[in-house]
């Protein structure tokens, strides 16, 4: 009786989460274009989101490119089909593991930024106090986060994706003897513009997502040390398990629109 | 003061982050672009296929192993008729003229499917957009390697039987000596010797008419040579040449001997007496000489089939012409 | 020190009812603040003194009751209006509640931001800025990071934030939380000083028995939701009701 009814009360929880997170979204986009517009604030953001990130989303991205050329090598190699091994790699890391991967490590490292500095502000009354000196906020905190994070995550994927590229070009020269000039014309030839523009305008959801599940969960933190840690860790899982259903349904949309 | 300074470093910063992030994104799109010939000028020709073997928009078009363009339509006319539209970049056509041909190749085992236009030897007005190319399909020629290669295997049987029959001959182990004695069987023997002679005759000359032949498409600079310069294709016919060389060779060798030999026997009687009574020999001269026919009349059906084919119709109508020139 | 200029109060507050679920934190509470007062509510904690002072500044909505402030209903007011109000009163936060990502001249700016043109003050940031910290004595902070200073200081930086715009309503919400009893005394000193300069009214939330003493023309002890008992700080001291004298000692 206890259980279902706990169970009863968790999907209710639920669903009351993903209706105030509308509610979020909503209220963005209708404050998103009106004056005053905190454009300091949003370039302040972008360098904290975008720059900060570059090198984290650049180690990573080089590893990926040089382990998955490494891994993929030997499974290629049994076919003799060595040569193709830039159009596969540039294809699944322009389409799909680029975008992921990247946003998965700022969903990290922004989602658990936002979550926790928004979240100790709350706890810390300092949003009141902003509130309190005449500036919005919502426009002045959540609006140029989320606007950043749309913003910055579409350019860090594509450092990403071409360091990744870098980073596999560099094995198929060492291992395979393939010089950087043939490694890249067979990577432009292997890509069309339905590998690329779809996967970028996916980024821009990605971005958002992550801005607004962290500015959500940090602006409405609950109270006490405690609640700071909620947010951020909340942050990071919500704004996961989003990245994976909006890939899912970018998958599905690119499929209509763009004849993969 | 610092706030200041660090802000505007920090938009510094950021600039150049999202400007070099931008450049990134514009010059992949424009290499990919290029790749697909967006923003040069490009021409487009058309060519007509009956089978396309997969081919898909798309697929390179190369031309003389340069790729110079894409397959951009695909249209079926009806059921042996497609028509492929190739856009191609406008300063590499400058060097194609309207006599090259077009035929579907792949890019290697695992490849994907191409066309590739090959240039032809003679003059020729340069293409212009909107043009029609020739095309070749490679089933013509498959078919024809076929027909060559029974031809071949043919010939060398028959070869191989004659020589076994004129070993024993030469060695003086035979049933010569019955031959003689039965009018029936020198009859038949003598009309035998017509026969192989008039085989060997009109073998030699198929032989020869081939071998001319093959030399002529060798030196010219026709599509059979990109065919022997290609793949599996070129050495097939590399070595079916070579062997009907030698057939031809062996054949005219052994009707030399087998005439000589004659010819000895019929001036020198006391060697008859050493032929043996083996009936056999009779029988496996004659069916050495139906194979000899066989072989004859299929050489002359696959010279047909060399005729009608369109590669090499040229070289007969050529040869017809010397013909009536001479008469 | 008792002095009751005008008889208009400039802060009125009428059967204020907030409540949290089933929870009724205020339940009619009332209060008047008049001009140059220093008026104290006392209660324990949870009783409802930060969420009265929110109501105050529009940061909660109250469930019923009005609140006038210099003539005006604020809980009908519409967001651009209760800026303007907002102006008007400066606000002490109980953590102090510096933005942790700015330095301390950029704290104290913020304020300006959005007020300053409508304010039509002419003086400049930095100006207003260095003002502001001579008069809470710490002029050579004004660089450092809010993680750099200890806790009287950030308080101090707090008041003088709170200043900036030379509000003539002070609400102290616990101004000596969280502070050693000497560092408290120095932050109640300096709250009157301020008060005597800029002849503000004060009301100040808070359960330190010292502080009310000392800064208090008033005080209002808020229990159950509703002031419980109003007067001086002597009278109260005197009062034999079991509850007052658990406050008092």
């Amino acid at each position: 009786m206890a259980y279902s009814q706990e169970v009863l009360a968790r999907f209710r929880n639920f669903f009351i989460e993903i209706g105030e997170l509308s509610f979020f979204a909503h209220r963005y986009f209708k404050e998103v274009f009106s004056p005053p517009f905190e454009f300091k604030e949003l370039l302040r953001q972008c360098y904290q989101i975008g720059n900060k990130s570059l090198l984290l989303v650049g180690v990573t991205g080089f590893i990926l490119g040089l382990v998955f050329t490494l891994q993929s090598r030997p499974t290629l190699m049994q076919f003799g089909a060595e040569s193709w091994m830039p159009s596969m790699v540039s294809i699944s890391i322009v389409r799909e593991i680029g975008p992921v991967i990247t946003a998965l490590i700022c969903a990290g490292r922004i989602g658990s930024g936002i979550g926790a500095e928004l979240g100790s502000m709350r706890v810390t009354e300092q949003i009141d106090a902003m509130e309190v000196s005449g500036t919005n906020p919502f426009k002045y905190l959540v609006i140029t986060r989320i606007t950043a994070a749309t913003l910055m995550l579409p350019i860090l994927v594509i450092f990403g994706d071409a360091i990744a590229l870098i980073g596999s070009a560099i094995v198929e020269n060492l291992k395979g003897a393939v010089s950087y000039q043939l490694y890249f014309g067979k990577v432009f030839n292997a890509l069309h513009f339905n590998d690329l523009i779809p996967a970028t305008i996916k980024t821009f959801f990605f971005g958002f997502a992550i801005g607004l599940v962290g500015c959500y969960k940090g602006y409405f933190c609950k109270k006490g040390t405690v609640g700071v840690g909620e947010a951020s860790n909340a942050a990071v899982v919500y704004s996961s398990m989003l990245l994976f259903i909006i890939d899912f349904i970018a998958v599905f949309v690119t499929d209509i629109f763009f004849e993969i | 003061m610092s706030g200041i300074k660090n802000s505007s470093s920090q938009n510094f910063r950021l600039g150049v982050f999202v400007v070099l992030g931008t450049l990134i994104l514009i010059s992949a799109l424009y290499f990919i672009g290029k790749r697909q010939n967006l923003f040069s000028n490009t021409i487009t020709l058309y060519a007509e296929f009956k089978n396309l073997n997969g081919l898909q928009l798309g697929n390179n078009v190369r031309h003389a192993g340069i790729n110079v363009g894409v397959v951009n339509k695909i249209l079926m006319i009806n059921d042996s008729r497609i028509v492929v539209g190739m856009s191609i970049q406008e300063d590499l056509s400058q060097h194609i003229k309207q006599n090259a041909i077009a035929t579907i190749g792949s890019d290697g085992l695992v490849g994907n499917m191409l066309i590739n236009i090959i240039p032809q030897s003679g003059d020729g007005t340069i293409v212009k957009s909107g043009d029609t190319i020739r095309t070749y399909s490679r089933i013509g020629a498959d078919d024809m390697l076929t027909t060559l290669n029974v031809t071949n295997e043919n010939a060398a049987l028959l070869t191989a039987d004659l020589l076994k029959l004129t070993t024993k001959i030469l060695n003086g182990k035979g049933t010569l000596g019955m031959l003689i004695n039965d009018s029936l069987v020198a009859k038949d023997l003598k009309k035998t010797m017509n026969n192989l002679k008039l085989a060997s005759a009109q073998a030699s000359q198929v032989l020869r008419e081939t071998n001319a032949a093959f030399k002529t498409i060798q030196s010219n600079n026709s599509v059979i040579n990109t065919i022997a310069f290609d793949t599996v294709s070129g050495t097939q016919i590399k070595n079916l040449l070579a062997n009907l060389d030698e057939s031809s060779m062996k054949i005219k060798q052994m009707s030399t001997d087998l005439t000589n030999y004659f010819e000895q026997l019929k001036d020198a009687d006391g060697v008859l007496n050493y032929l043996t009574n083996d009936a056999s020999v009779v029988r496996s001269i004659d069916s050495t000489l139906f194979y000899i026919k066989e072989g004859t009349y299929k050489f002359n059906q696959s010279m047909e089939a060399l005729q009608h084919n369109f590669l090499l119709r040229g070289y007969f109508k050529k040869q017809e012409r010397l013909k009536e020139k001479k008469e | 020190m008792k002095h009751e200029i005008n008889t208009d109060p400039v802060l009125q507050i009428d059967s204020l009812v907030k409540s949290f679920g089933n929870n009724r934190v205020l339940n009619g509470f009332n209060l008047k603040l008049y001009e140059g007062e220093n008026l104290v509510v006392m209660g324990k904690s949870g009783s409802g003194k930060s969420v009265m002072i929110k109501c105050l500044v529009g940061l909660m909505h109250a469930d019923s009751g009005t609140i006038t402030i210099r003539g005006k209903d604020i809980t009908m007011m519409r967001p651009q209006e209760l800026d303007i109000l907002r102006t008007e009163i400066g606000f002490l936060f109980q953590g102090s509640a510096l933005y942790d990502s700015m330095t301390v001249r950029e704290n104290l700016e913020f304020p300006l931001r959005r007020h300053k043109e409508r304010l039509r003050i002419r003086e400049s940031n930095i100006n207003l800025v260095k003002e502001a910290l001579e008069n809470v004595g710490l002029s050579e902070a004004i660089d450092l990071m809010p993680a750099e200073l200890s806790g009287g200081m950030k308080r101090r930086v707090a008041l003088a934030r709170a200043l900036i715009l030379k509000p003539k309503i002070i609400l102290y919400d616990e101004p000596t939380t969280g502070l050693d009893p000497i560092t408290a005394k120095e932050i109640i000193e300096l709250m009157r000083t301020i008060q005597k300069k800029y002849s503000t009214s004060s009301l100040i939330i808070t359960h330190d028995v010292d502080c009310a003493r000392v800064i208090s023309n008033k005080i209002i002890l808020l229990i159950n939701g509703v002031n419980y008992i109003e007067g001086t700080y002597k009278q109260l001291v005197q009062s034999t009701d079991p509850l007052v004298k658990a406050f008092f000692k």
